[in-house]
């Protein structure tokens, strides 16, 4: 537990720093919890995810970093690798490829990664995945284009 | 070492040509123990199961490792990682290493085998960054793993202790990301028991029990309590009894159950489990005698019972056997025939033709199952009889026809009775479709005759047996030692036409999956042995557990 704290301490501070270097993700540490973290992260370009902001929720164990943070989509999107209903990602390494030397930011990075290049065989957002396999990808950008529009974007006005 | 080299593989290895036909050694005399002393070097005798108890299991194991890290020279936990990929069959491992070459072996099972000094730290500096817990860390508070990677000795035993409570201590990779190595065991050990000695020593087990765990060729003993015993089989025989007694099936790790096949027996366990309840009712622990209507209980092991009004009746059946009824002509006693049209007629529904087959069946099998209980007693009873006339300075000094006699005894009752299940379904569903009703007929005749002959003799060595023959004047003792030595090869050879006959006529008969039976062994099922431990495996496990 000690060493969870420490290690998200210096984690933090390190966010602090590397702002300025990564600007398409924004770590916040919670004021009053350390172990809950929120997201930024922008939508990768040349994805229907472009312009979009996407937030995540982290929930990371005590036993951090041996084991990896949980983390969810708040934003709604349309993605093959992401849970419709619970914002869930199924990325290896948020599991059994976990390995401590992740940190929330290369997590971050990883999510970012995995936004423009969907995995469709193991999805979780079955229609999404659906449409990719069956070679749909003009079906599959305009839903992931819509609820980007709908759910990622500044409303106007 | 090269243990390995003969066990399963006889025609690769036709120099080890005594080691092979365990099967046909029917007539070898049980000469147990004496010419056993398996070491590792001598293997011409090695017989096909071995125990491996708590204490046997870590010289059994480390036979292995031994021989996978001379040949390859490895270390000890890559040479387990490879072995538990292999499922601890060496020689499958080795087959791969020949014929596909080092390289293709270490990558099939992920072990990378990085060049050391990649990413050694640099020796100068006294402090280094750990990129775990991003500390600061004196150089000398940090451990390097084969693969290069360094990182803070608590952060290691962090994760050694995360790995190991989640049940992975039999691979417990490197931390940094996308390294597949696996950790020197030497380095968990010593990191976590320096944090929580409790939890080493749990590491160690898990390490050992994957050997049982793993292993193809290993099962632990089925046995409840657990009496603490592992088998190892090198021969693809069937059944086996450890030293607690518990004689089971080697592949489906339930009792013994053959003629049997795994696949029937589980269909039979679990309908007899099913229909329990019906079965209970119905068959009674009593049968009313057929004379004096009064329930008479089976009051010995064989199945010809006596009513207390004088009445003799067949057990099985409940039909009178009349007062001049020998054993020999209730050998052509056909109770164990079932005849479809005998009790059902033909408007009664399916059901109860269903299940007037099924109890049929049963009713014989638990008969028979239920003499073999009462028969386990005779053991000692006999033992008495023996020290009795031990001490009246019998004419035969030598009571291992009673013994041996027994022991038939005891497996053809076993014998007997799983038949019964194995008729119901080789005659029931299992049966092919194309063959015609009168080949069907034949067939069952055939085995029903076998059945039944075996099923005489058996009820006859039984009667013998419980003769009181410690009371017995010399002419009747000796004439009744020659029945008994008669009448148990007599029943040997009708179990080894029985599974001639399953083996021979029957199981091809049997659409779908191939059913297997383990095969007929006329010494009984195979004990299997202790496995002895070579001399300096043992010293070399007693200096690695001070050191
Ligand atoms: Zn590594
Ligand atoms: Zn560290
Ligand atoms: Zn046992
Ligand atoms: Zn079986």
């Amino acid at each position: 537990m000690q060493a969870s704290r420490a290690r998200l301490f210096k984690e933090y501070k390190e966010v602090q720093r590397e702002k300025v270097a990564d600007p398409d993700i924004q770590l916040a540490c919670d004021d009053t919890n350390i172990f809950k973290w929120t997201a930024l992260i922008k939508g990768p370009s040349e994805t229907p995810y472009e312009g979009g902001v996407f937030q995540l929720a982290f929930a990371v164990p005590e036993q951090y970093p041996l084991q990896p943070p949980q983390v969810r989509f708040l934003t709604k999107i349309f993605h093959p690798n992401v849970h419709f209903k619970t914002g869930e990602i199924c990325l290896d390494i948020l599991k059994n490829a976990w390995s401590p030397a992740w940190t929330l930011q290369s997590v971050c990075r990883a999510i970012i990664a995995l936004m423009a290049h969907p995995e469709p065989d193991s999805p979780l957002n079955c229609d999404s995945g659906n449409l990719l396999r069956s070679g749909d990808i003009r079906g599959f950008h305009s839903m992931a284009r819509m609820y980007t529009r709908l759910a990622a974007m500044p409303k106007k006005g | 070492m090269a243990e390995y080299a003969s066990s399963d593989d006889e025609e690769r290895y036709q120099y080890y040509d005594d080691d092979d036909d365990d099967d046909d050694d029917v007539d070898v005399d049980g000469g147990d123990g004496g010419d056993e002393i398996v070491s590792l070097r001598s293997h011409g005798c090695r017989p096909a199961f071995k125990i491996i108890t708590k204490e046997s299991l870590m010289a059994a194991q480390e036979e292995d490792l031994r021989m996978v890290m001379d040949v390859l020279s490895l270390k000890e936990h890559v040479a387990r990682t490879l072995l538990i990929h292999y499922r601890w069959d060496a020689e499958k491992l080795l087959e791969v290493l020949v014929e596909e070459g080092k390289e293709k072996l270490y990558a099939d099972v992920g072990v990378t085998m990085m060049e050391h000094g990649k990413h050694i730290m640099s020796r100068f500096s006294s402090v280094v960054m750990c990129n775990i817990c991003i500390e600061e860390v004196s150089a000398n508070e940090m451990t390097t793993m084969d693969c290069g990677h360094f990182f803070c000795n608590t952060c290691w035993t962090e994760h050694f202790i995360v790995k190991i409570n989640d049940g992975q201590s039999r691979r417990i990779r490197c931390m940094a990301h996308q390294c597949n190595a696996i950790c020197d065991e030497e380095i968990v050990r010593n990191l976590v028991s320096a944090r929580d000695l409790n939890l080493a020593v749990k590491f160690d087990r898990f390490l050992l029990e994957s050997y049982i765990e793993d292993n193809r060729k290993i099962k632990w003993c089925p046995s409840v309590p657990h009496c603490g015993n592992a088998i190892r089989m090198d021969d693809p025989q069937f059944e086996v009894e450890c030293s607690c007694g518990l004689q089971f099936c080697f592949s489906c790790s339930s009792e013994a159950h053959s003629p049997c096949s795994c696949q029937m027996w589980e269909m039979w366990a679990k309908k007899c489990q099913d229909e329990s309840e019906t079965v209970n009712w119905i068959s009674v622990h009593t049968k009313p005698c057929p004379k004096c209507r009064k329930l008479v209980e089976k009051n010995g092991g064989c199945n010809l019972v006596y009513c207390i009004c004088g009445q003799t009746f067949c057990w099985l059946c409940g039909g009178a056997t009349g007062s001049d009824h020998t054993w020999t002509s209730i050998a052509g006693h056909s109770c164990g025939r079932f005849k479809d049209n005998e009790k059902v007629k033909v408007d009664r529904a399916k059901r109860e033709t269903y299940l007037v087959r099924y109890l049929h069946y049963y009713n014989r099998y638990k008969a028979h199952k239920d003499s073999f209980k009462l028969e386990s007693k005779l053991k000692e009873t006999m033992q008495a009889k023996i020290s009795n006339l031990e001490d009246k300075q019998c004419i035969c000094k030598d009571f291992s026809w009673v013994t041996n006699g027994l022991s038939r005894l005891f497996r053809s009752r076993q014998i007997i009775s799983y038949s019964y299940p194995f008729a119901y379904y080789m005659f029931g569903d299992l049966i092919e479709n194309d063959l015609t009703k009168k080949e069907k007929e034949i067939k069952k005749n055939l085995f029903e005759d076998q059945q039944q002959q075996l099923e005489a003799n058996i009820e006859k060595l039984s009667l013998y047996i419980e003769k009181p023959f410690d009371q017995f004047s010399n002419d009747e003792f000796m004439e009744l030692r020659m029945k008994i030595i008669t009448q148990s090869v007599v029943v040997d050879n009708l179990c080894s036409k029985l599974y001639e006959c399953i083996e021979n006529e029957l199981l091809g008969s049997i659409s779908g999956e191939t059913h297997i039976i383990a095969p007929y062994k006329s010494k009984g099922v195979e004990k299997a042995l202790e496995l002895s431990v070579c001399r300096d495996m043992e010293t070399s496990n007693t200096e690695r557990n001070s050191g």
